[in-house]
């Protein structure tokens, strides 16, 4: 334990113990701003109605199997049928959603506002990170690296004698905004607003996805489904709850 | 852990207990992934800070992570009383799920404890 830097206390009172404070109530003002800018628009009664649609046939498809064959069958028909089902999109009539996009600039602002709701505090606070606390060794990781994590961790620091396992300010920082992201979705509850990886994968797929290629999913889907009556055997289960009961 | 049982008390029994056929309420499913996922979040941050309060260095230290998330793996499986395939739809759900999205909750805390005591 020789080669062990001494770090002074008082970088772990004004330097480590912040950061960290810091980064939290950034993470909580984060979610509640983001939640205050979120406009609630109209949305489009045609868009809504496939989505409703959408919704309706993949419940049938959950359910399928708790009602009888001859009532599922009307069921599919009804949506499934190629003159006037519900899922039955004439060809050529599909919108394109790439013209509804540009006709549309709230989607686009939309769009900006949140992100710009991600980048602008994690900016501003890489920023004052960067101001006031370049340089210091803050954190030292209770277990080994290899040198390749050197300029991960060490971010800020250009010596290359100290022991990979010290931490610089800034990488601290870095982790500190990976590893929260656990302790959020705890005190934030289930849509925190820093799972930006995952929204943006909904977005992406939200904005890329034709109504009618999703209608027509959802056709296929039901139209190979299985049909496998279940209830009969619930009628024995439960005579022998209840027989368990009567006694 | 007294968090992680008043959290599980909402499990919802979603099975219908015959052996040859379970069906499940994806609902219920989906509430009890999500309860998992919490209360492997939290065990995560706790276990962080054991460790980081123990002083354990190395490989002490995710020794220890992967031991509290098997004791949690066996504690959801208690509380399915060990019929897990009742609430879950398979059993990897109880073993394997969160086990590596808390590692990174784990190291933070468990680097924010352990310099906190022991390095300053």
């Amino acid at each position: 334990m020789a080669e062990d830097l001494v770090l002074d206390t008082a970088i772990r009172d004004w330097v480590l113990v912040p950061l960290s404070i810091v980064m939290v109530l950034i993470g909580v003002l984060r979610y509640f701003v983001s939640k205050l800018m979120r406009s609630h628009k109209a949305p489009d009664q045609k868009i809504v109605k496939e989505g409703q649609v959408v919704i309706r046939a993949r419940n049938l498809k959950a359910a399928a199997n708790f009602i009888p064959a001859k009532s599922f069958k009307s069921r599919k028909t009804y949506f499934t049928n190629e003159e006037n089902g519900l899922l039955h999109i004439p060809p050529g009539q599909a919108p394109n959603p790439q013209a509804q996009m540009f006709s549309d600039p709230n989607m686009a602002t939309d769009m900006m506002k949140k992100n710009l709701s991600m980048i602008i505090p994690q900016t501003l606070t890489f920023a004052w990170v960067n101001f006031f606390f370049s340089g210091f060794v803050a954190a030292k990781i209770p277990f080994p690296l290899t040198q390749r994590f050197r300029s991960m961790l060490q971010n800020g620091i250009d010596l290359s004698t100290v022991d990979v396992s010290y931490v610089s300010s800034r990488s601290w920082y870095f982790l500190n905004l990976f590893g929260l992201r656990g302790l959020f979705s705890l005190i934030l509850g289930e849509e925190n607003a820093t799972d930006d990886t995952q929204r943006m994968m909904q977005m992406g797929g939200g904005f890329g996805m034709d109504s009618s290629k999703s209608l027509g999913a959802e056709k296929d889907s039901l139209d190979i489904i299985q049909h496998d009556w279940v209830l009969p055997k619930f009628e024995q289960r439960a005579e022998a709850v209840l027989r368990k009961l009567m006694k | 852990m007294a968090a992680k049982d008043e959290s599980k008390n909402s499990q919802k029994k979603s099975g219908n207990g015959n052996d040859d056929l379970v069906l499940l309420n994806s609902e219920n499913l989906q509430n009890n992934m999500k309860i998992i996922f919490y209360s492997r979040t939290f065990l995560s941050i706790i276990a962080g800070v054991i460790a980081g309060i123990l002083g354990l260095t190395g490989l002490m230290g995710f020794i220890l992570y992967f031991f509290i998330m098997a004791i949690s793996s066996l504690g959801l499986a208690a509380k399915a009383k060990f019929s897990v395939l009742n609430y879950f739809d398979s059993c990897n759900r109880i073993i394997l799920d969160g086990l590596f999205g808390g590692l990174m909750s784990f190291v933070l805390f468990w680097t924010f404890a352990y310099d906190i005591v022991h390095i300053f």
